[in-house]
């Protein structure tokens, strides 16, 4: 009995329930890119392996995904990049919008997937368990607060999982760029949000982009894509229009929620006002934040393991529900960007080391609540 | 630090990237000592632009604040002498008659338009009369711009004196249109530009920061702890603030990290100086640190 607790993988523990495995193959009815979740749930990849497991499966499909942008770091644009170029490589259709003149250039910087290989299978297993330069003897005397690194990764066969991962979720290698023939698609339209004063064009071009490529009749699933960069861009021109723009996010929410489709969209939150931000915020089916962090800081090294290696920051304060009245609660909301050889992007959880190391219990509120604490003092 | 920010700028952009962009940003109370530091960084360029030292071939101002024959004269008494100040920098003269006025009046009285008010020699100077029109004023910069004489690709650094003066005319969103659209033409090296913080709603004064990759921010050197600004006639307040003010850089890598400089600013005649002042970069440190011992000890 209470062996047979651990059949999905998913608990540790010694209960009689069992939690029924998630099938991953694809059923007859959905294309390749799009998997099924609890609840009715339909989910297509964000573009990062991490990103989907922290959020329980993927992007929900008809929801909205926020993600604030810092004003001093770009990393809005890696989220972005992947998430699109995850569905070009599915075949999905894609709709990008984005507050450049030639918004068709942007998609000359997707990232190419990365070409699997042993070696990637294998870093995935050891995951954060040792850090980047192998200094595992020295870790192994501060191991006890660490312990979280090594338990909660797959340690399920890691190889059977990889083939249905690769097919859902690809690894993108940030250095590559993007086959320029799978570009050239029919189903990838893109649109300025420079010009023109109002949101009424990029309103109409969604509302046909949805209706054209994504119907929820019989047939095959196809997820569509809209993605959305510095939504409130003070280089539009409808960029004072606070009202507007909040009910363009709303009829969109709408449009999305009766079609196959998930829509991300990147703001600068800094240059809306602190109450339009709030409406913002709480529009989002899913919402991230991006968090720059100071270079050469000292005490920042300190403080958290890996610190060399880290970009930024990632913090998800919502994550979108469907049919079902429980929330998602995650346990740990702040993750650290690394960027793995330089190419592909990583989510970490934040190791961070306990001030006094002589308190014992403590360790584990520490885990936790550093990464509040983190969110708290960082203005999350 | 002045001169990691000079460098930056002056080292221009790389190949498919945009042009870096340096935003100066000061509060009323020092707001002389921001545009000092504004002349001294335009100074710094136009003479590394003048050795070759730097990306940019030449430097276009755009001056709103002051009149041409300030930034020769700043120059001269920095060592640049006028022939190169010539060949290297044009200036836009947005600041004697930026709405046409003057020569509409001229007209009207039919009087012949007699000496300019400055008299110093115009092949480097433009008199630019419709500021309200962001398009046109692109298009004035990009030409002044390509008229640098040189072999191969001719980049040009570009400064805005400033954005404060910019948005009387027009929209925030026009000039940030003209600012990311002057950022990624191929031919601009780097930009920098001025703005005086205090001026405009905190929201207009992020999205310009948001804009560029590099932030100045000119603070005042004394701030009483309690009233928080100068008390009104105490003249050594005043006094310290006119010539001292604390220079934070704040830099953004291109791997996504924020580098944090700090100096002082010390003006002192026509000269301006930075100082290096380690001690205080911990304060801003102090600030970026998560306080996780209050936390541990309110949890247990």
């Amino acid at each position: 009995m209470a062996a047979a607790g651990a059949s999905g993988g998913q608990t540790i523990g010694r209960s009689s329930f069992s939690r029924v495995a998630v099938s991953t193959a694809a059923s007859s009815s959905t294309s390749a890119g799009v998997k099924l979740g609890p609840n009715g749930a339909t989910f297509v990849s964000s573009g990062i392996p991490d990103l989907d497991r922290i959020l329980g499966g993927g992007f929900l499909l008809g929801s909205v995904v926020m993600v604030m942008e810092d004003s001093d770091a770009p990393h809005h644009l890696l989220l972005l990049r992947s998430f699109m170029a995850q569905g070009v490589v599915h075949k999905q259709p894609l709709l990008f919008a984005g507050p450049m003149k030639e918004p068709r250039l942007f998609l000359g910087t997707l990232p190419a997937p990365v070409a699997s290989s042993k070696e990637d299978g294998r870093q995935r297993v050891m995951g954060a368990g040792t850090s980047s330069d192998g200094r595992t003897s020295d870790e192994a005397l501060r191991i006890a607060w660490q312990y979280k690194k090594y338990f909660g990764e797959d340690k399920t066969s890691h190889a059977e999982h990889k083939d249905n991962k690769q097919e859902f979720s690809n690894d993108f290698d940030l250095r590559k760029p993007l086959e320029r023939h799978l570009l050239s698609s029919q189903n990838i339209e893109c649109i300025s949000t420079q010009d023109g004063d109002t949101l009424g064009e990029l309103q109409d071009r969604c509302s046909t982009f949805l209706s054209k490529h994504l119907r929820k009749d019989g047939g095959n699933l196809i997820a569509g894509r809209i993605a959305i960069q510095s939504l409130c861009a003070p280089q539009c021109g409808y960029f004072e229009k606070d009202w507007d723009m909040v009910s363009f996010i709303r009829s969109l929410k709408a449009m999305v929620r009766s079609s196959n489709a998930v829509a991300v969209i990147t703001f600068p939150n800094a240059i809306l006002s602190s109450s339009f931000c709030k409406r913002w915020q709480h529009l989002a089916d899913t919402l991230l934040s991006i968090k720059a962090i100071p270079d050469e800081d000292k005490d920042l090294a300190k403080l958290l393991t890996g610190y060399q290696d880290m970009v930024g920051f990632l913090h998800v304060h919502k994550v979108a529900q469907t049919n079902s009245q429980v929330p998602v609660i995650l346990e740990a909301s702040t993750f650290s960007l690394k960027l793995r050889k330089r190419r592909s992007l990583v989510l970490e959880r934040l190791n961070q080391a306990p001030v006094d190391g002589s308190a014992g219990p403590s360790h584990a509120a520490s885990a936790s609540c550093s990464s509040s604490s983190q969110g708290s003092q960082l203005d999350f | 630090m002045a001169e990691a920010a000079v460098r930056y700028l002056r080292d221009g952009r790389l190949e498919g990237e945009h042009a870096p962009a340096l935003s100066v940003s000061g509060s009323l109370q020092c707001c002389p000592l921001a545009a000092r530091a504004m002349l001294h960084v335009t100074a710094a360029l136009a003479s590394q632009a003048a050795s070759g030292k730097s990306q940019a071939r030449g430097l276009v101002i755009v001056a709103f604040d002051r009149s041409p024959e300030v930034y020769l004269d700043f120059m001269r008494r920095r060592g640049l002498d006028p022939n190169t100040f010539n060949r290297c920098v044009r200036i836009l003269d947005c600041y004697s008659d930026p709405i046409g006025w003057k020569q509409k009046i001229q007209s009207q009285q039919h009087q012949e338009s007699s000496v300019e008010p400055c008299s110093m020699d115009k092949e480097n100077v433009t008199i630019f009369r419709s500021v309200k029109d962001v398009d046109k004023l692109m298009c004035s910069i990009i030409d002044l711009g390509r008229g640098f004489e040189g072999e191969g690709k001719i980049y040009f650094t570009i400064a805005i004196e400033s954005i404060s003066s910019m948005l009387k005319h027009a929209s925030v969103s026009s000039i940030s249109g003209l600012l990311s659209n002057l950022r990624s033409h191929d031919q601009t090296s780097s930009i920098f530009w001025l703005i005086h913080s205090d001026l405009h709603e905190p929201k207009f004064s992020r999205a310009f920061e948001c804009l560029s990759t590099m932030v100045a921010s000119v603070e005042p050197a004394v701030v009483d702890s309690v009233y928080e600004e100068e008390i009104p006639g105490n003249m050594s307040f005043l006094e310290k603030n006119y010539s001292n003010a604390k220079f934070y850089v704040r830099l953004k890598r291109r791997n996504g990290r924020v580098k944090h400089l700090y100096e002082e600013l010390c003006v002192e005649g026509n000269d301006v100086k930075f100082i290096s002042s380690p001690s205080v970069s911990a304060e801003v440190n102090q600030n970026l640190l998560p306080k996780v011992g209050l936390y541990i000890s309110s949890s247990i």
